[in-house]
């Protein structure tokens, strides 16, 4: 089990690499390109649309209401418009626009600095709100599908498409299905800006891939939509995209293809603690009891399988599985590479409507949470310092001087007496070599 | 409750209203309120600035819910969503689809309402009656939302008519059922000042906005309307005017600052009477004593 | 229990109902949908009752008698009885005050053999939850008794003007009271002030509760469970018809608005019902109501003026109780066979569950659901 346990996490680090590890959302991500890049995307009225839904509250009123502001706005005005006692929700959120070139400074006649919104921007926003301009890539007319796809479908598609893949990744059975299955929309967005990493080297260009998926992010679900006028690159991607269940297609050459729920939640990876409220979505299916006892209402073998890599699975029914979460099953799962927050992540988004009606804040006893998270910390006991060693001092004396001055500033680590050895933070090691420099010195 | 603070947990966000929020427009469209009888342009400018406004609603967060209501003299209708199908609409240009939808499927059947419309005008409208079916239509999507969910729901209602006093208790009615579900009532008045309209935003905390001017309506409902109850707080908003909250007499129907309410059914009278014209309740007369010293008070 | 106000006959002697039959099972097997069609005809039922009443006791004037003796330690009702009820009694005076703007309450508690008033009558809600969540301090100890509650309260209410409607509402705990001297004497005596009296039971029925409730026009009900509990309170926030005895008379009242001077600032000023308070002082403020007769200051509405004794209120207020007294009309039921698709008020398509819709009398618009 730990080997198998060791591999699956090499398998979390491979996939993710450090450099995208920040990147958890759009805004992140943005924040990251380069001016031109960004001046680039906001020719499209979709990215602009997808930029301005995840810009913070405030952002949003600012911007609606320089929409249609020709000139500038004094700076000292659009202070004006927050309330006082939210001043600083004000400067992060000026910070913001100003970061991902929403707007720009702009000099008022007077000497006043005012806030001005990217031309770009300004313009493909209206575009995307009031119409006007290109029609969206995807949009061309089609005839009624003679085989049309309903929502249920689409769902059960996206779902099998993406256990595909997981298992793909994974290269083994079920082992790493937790950390993929357990967030994957937040998933499938890290998993997409890797791949958007590589679009470019796989000769795709990344802006018309990026507008794409936007386009997609805000198609209608259950709607079909036509391929006719995309570049061949567009093609391409769009068969990737199908290869994760973002999208269905009949046949590759079918003419026009179905988004998923997947693809439209692509984007809002941010609020993922969101709930639909869309009577359709699905429903959570495990409950928790206060005695670590996890039911869990499925019949499907992946969520069966997931569900047994944190507990001990009891009994087995044809529609419920009763597990107990242990310790020993924690740790194993620990030991897999999951993390506390992923199983808690787990059990919260896949709450029993029954549990959200108590408190869908905190849906689970909070007792069964916090074990969890004490059991994590169980494991991570040893805390690493970088330090240097000092050793071999002449006399005991010597020893005691650095030992003193060591400790005297808080950069001692550890010490031992009778070997004269001293370790000392790896930052106070410049300092500490002065003083004993001084202090040969002087003696 | 949880007391164990991972190191991995960041500080929360600065701002995060992740809630849903459905906002039903209560669009005044008879052809016989004043103002359109004076001029019936505006109602093609107001109805754009609305579906602009709308569309700005639904652009804040994707899963933002709007629907659109026309109200009549005899009757008020849903015209987004619209009875039956969703309309099939396919891009034309760069707007986004669903704003499409929104705008075509309103002037549709906003159109097919009109035309509809018999000629004979009347210049009162129902809006308490379409504030009650939109206080329904919410009330379903409260019920029908998944277990935990949480929707902040919000009533505008864009009007050019007077408000009558014939439907004063549908008003208050419609005001305290909308309270208790928690449900903000906004008013935008374009032509005339509501005051029985305001007290209702009064008591639901919502905003009253008497519109300056028509040429600007789509930048005064962005600016006070779009933001939604949470968010007021941290903008500075016009400030509440002060609601007149003095009492109509039923015999005059004039403010009163002192009168005389009737035990029984508690209908407001300006003099003293001594049978009640509403339930007929014959009064007993008040110590002659007691009535002197006040009534002189009340010609001061 | 005691729903039927006579009592000729006993519960075995009724007439042989199959309370059993009543309920039938859906398709899968489940007997909710037929308990919520049961209450959802209860529930038209007392609707369609409404709207013969006309005269209402719009002013009321509600003494609460708490049992604070030692049966209200009991736990039947979880966690004990007395915090249950001090729970119940929190959303009871909210939604009182919520629907009767323009009436008081007093609160009265028996423990060992005596009557203690907690609170004076009066129109503000959170003074009273106030006082109530006090009381969960109140040591349980002895017997109530029930002579000495009444007697209070008939001591405060007789001195209100005769058109104020007055009532006392009994929580009793206790099976037995300890009183001084002849019950039915009090109970006399609450007759003749046309004083209806009310009794919730937590225990069982007992006698003179059902004797009381039934000579001055009360009702009596003992719980089932704390559900049952909370539905027997909120029975008596509606306003009760009016006693026979009651009078009716022009009352004279003051609509206060604020003042305002176009271009000056309000001067800052103190509100009388703050001013001779030690927890909370008065503070300068500016906004308030004034009395339109003495021109005193108040923070909040309705409220009885300090100075000269006027009752002050505002047109919603008034207005709130109208829906009890002007009742909006009832729908008209209609069994559902695919006459319109959709329900007019909602939007929301008529399926094969829905059997009966409502259809408005007037305009003849379908409206789905329970209302």
């Amino acid at each position: 089990m730990a080997d198998n346990g060791l591999s699956s996490s090499n398998h979390e680090s491979t996939l993710i690499k450090p450099t995208n590890l920040e990147c958890k959302n759009l805004y992140d991500y943005l924040k990251t390109r380069p001016s031109n890049v960004l001046e680039r995307l906001y020719n499209h009225p979709t990215i602009c649309l997808a930029v301005y839904r995840e810009l913070p509250e405030l952002a949003r009123q600012y911007v609606i209401r320089i929409l249609f502001v020709e000139q500038p706005v004094p700076q000292a005005v659009v202070a004006s418009w927050g309330s006082q006692a939210f001043s600083k929700e004000h400067v992060y959120v000026s910070k913001v626009l100003t970061e991902l070139a929403v707007w720009q400074e702009a000099a008022i006649p007077g000497g006043l600095l005012g806030w001005i919104l990217s031309p770009t921007f300004k313009r493909n926003l209206k575009v995307a709100l009031l119409g006007g301009g290109k029609a969206w890539s995807m949009s061309s007319a089609l005839e009624a599908d003679s085989k049309a796809r309903d929502v249920t479908f689409l769902d059960a598609y996206s779902l099998e498409r993406w256990e595909c893949v997981l298992h793909y990744m994974v290269g083994s059975q079920q082992q790493e299905g937790i950390s993929a299955d357990a967030i994957v929309r937040r998933k499938s967005g890290i998993f997409l800006l890797q791949y958007l990493d590589t679009v470019e080297e796989r000769g795709l260009d990344l802006v018309e891939c990026l507008t794409f998926l936007f386009q997609l992010s805000f198609s209608t679900l259950g709607k079909d939509y036509s391929t006719e006028g995309m570049s061949p690159g567009l093609l391409v991607f769009l068969q990737h995209l199908r290869e994760f269940g973002l999208v269905y297609q009949r046949k590759r050459k079918a003419g026009r293809f179905y988004p998923t729920r997947l693809a439209l939640n692509i984007t809002c990876t941010q609020n993922k603690g969101v709930t639909n409220i869309e009577e359709d979505s699905p429903k959570g299916y495990i409950i928790v009891e206060t005695n670590y006892r996890v039911y869990a209402y499925t019949d499907s073998n992946l969520q069966v399988a997931l569900i047994g890599l944190f507990t001990d699975l009891m009994y087995r029914f044809p529609n419920l599985v009763v597990g107990v979460i242990t310790r020993e099953s924690v740790r194993q799962a620990f030991r897999g590479g999951i993390t506390a927050d992923q199983i808690i992540g787990y059990l919260k988004q896949h709450a029993h409507p029954q549990m959200l009606q108590v408190d869908n804040r905190q849906p689970l006893p909070p007792t069964v949470v916090d074990q969890i998270k004490l059991w994590e910390m169980e494991r991570n006991r040893l805390t690493y310092n970088e330090g240097v060693l000092y050793s071999q001092f002449l006399s005991q004396a010597d020893f005691n001087v650095l030992k003193e001055y060591a400790q005297s500033n808080g950069s001692l680590i550890w010490c031992n007496k009778e070997k004269r050895t001293l370790v000392i933070n790896k930052h106070a090691h410049d300092d500490v070599k002065k003083f004993w420099k001084r202090y040969s010195k002087g003696n | 409750m949880n007391n164990i603070v991972m190191p991995s947990d960041k500080p929360p966000e600065i701002t995060s209203t992740d809630e849903t929020s459905l906002l039903v427009i209560v669009l005044d469209s008879n052809p016989g309120q004043k103002m359109l009888k004076d001029n019936p342009h505006i109602l093609t400018h107001c109805v754009d600035s609305v579906i602009a406004f709308a569309n700005c609603h639904l652009m804040q967060k994707s899963q933002n819910k709007l629907a659109i209501m026309a109200c009549h003299s005899k009757a008020s209708y849903f015209i987004y969503p619209g009875p039956g199908k969703p309309l099939d609409v396919r891009q034309v240009d760069g707007q986004y689809e669903v704003f499409t939808a929104v705008e075509k499927t309103t002037k549709q059947n906003l159109s097919k309402l009109l035309s509809s419309e018999n000629s004979t005008v009347v210049t009162e409208s129902l809006l308490a009656g379409a504030m009650a079916m939109a206080l329904c239509y919410i009330a379903r999507m409260q019920r029908t939302k998944p277990l935990g969910a949480k929707l902040n729901c919000r009533i505008l209602v864009v009007t050019g008519s007077g408000c009558s006093a014939s439907q004063y208790m549908n008003y208050m009615n419609v005001f305290f059922t909308a309270q208790k579900q928690c449900v903000v009532i906004d008013v935008c008045a374009l032509d005339q000042h509501l005051s029985l309209l305001q007290q209702g935003c009064d008591i639901t905390n919502g905003l009253y906005l008497k519109v300056p001017q028509l040429q600007g309506l789509l930048q005064y409902l962005l600016w006070v309307f779009l933001p939604e109850p949470p968010v007021r707080e941290k903008l500075v908003l016009p400030p509440p005017v002060k609601v007149d909250y003095r009492a109509a007499c039923f015999c005059h129907r004039e403010l009163i600052d002192i009168g005389y309410v009737c035990s029984v059914c508690l209908s407001i009278f300006c003099k003293f009477s001594p049978i009640c014209t509403t339930c007929h309740t014959v009064f007993k007369m008040p110590a002659p004593l007691a009535v002197k010293p006040k009534k002189k008070k009340i010609k001061l | 229990m005691g729903d039927e106000d006579d009592a000729k006959e006993y519960r075995w002697e009724t007439g042989y109902e199959k309370t059993w039959e009543a309920i039938k099972e859906d398709d899968e097997g489940f007997l909710e949908a037929s308990v919520a069609d049961i209450i959802q005809k209860a529930k038209r039922k007392r609707q369609a009752l409404k709207q013969g009443s006309q005269k209402l006791g719009m002013m009321r004037h509600l003494y609460l008698i708490l049992d604070c003796s030692d049966s209200m330690s009991s736990q039947d009702l979880k966690p004990t009885r007395l915090l249950c009820t001090l729970k119940l009694l929190e959303i009871f005076i909210e939604e009182f005050f919520d629907q009767n703007p323009i009436s008081q309450i007093g609160i009265i508690i028996m423990h060992n053999k005596r009557a203690e008033k907690i609170s004076d009558l009066a129109g503000n809600g959170r003074k009273h939850i106030k006082y109530v969540n006090t009381l969960n301090q109140t040591s349980l100890i002895g017997e109530p008794s029930l002579q000495n509650g009444l007697e209070m309260a008939l001591s405060s209410l007789k001195l209100l003007p005769s058109h104020a409607s007055r009532e006392i509402l009994v929580i009793m705990g206790s099976l037995t009271t300890c009183d001084p001297g002849d019950i039915n004497v009090t109970i006399e005596n609450l007759k003749q002030e046309g004083i209806r009296c009310s009794i919730i039971g937590l225990a069982a029925e007992v006698h003179v509760c059902r004797y009381l409730a039934k000579e001055t026009g009360g009702t009596y009900n003992v719980i089932l469970d704390d559900s049952h509990f909370k539905d027997l309170l909120f029975e008596q926030v509606d306003p009760p018809p009016a006693a026979g005895c009651l009078e009716s008379s022009l009352i004279k009242m003051g609509f206060p608005h604020q003042i305002n001077v176009e271009g000056s600032e309000e001067p800052l000023t103190m509100c009388m019902c703050h001013v001779d308070s030690t927890s909370e002082g008065s503070k300068l403020t500016t906004g308030g109501y004034y009395c339109p007769q003495c021109f005193s200051k108040y923070c909040e509405l309705p409220v009885e003026c300090r100075a000269c004794g006027l009752t002050l209120v505002s047109a919603p207020h008034l207005a709130r109780s109208y829906h009890h007294l002007f009742p909006a009309a009832n729908y008209t039921e209609i069994n559902f066979d695919k006459q319109v698709a959709l329900c007019f008020a909602c939007q929301r398509q008529f399926g094969e569950s829905d059997k009966q819709i409502y259809e408005c009398p007037k305009c003849k618009k379908n409206i789905l659901h329970r209302l």
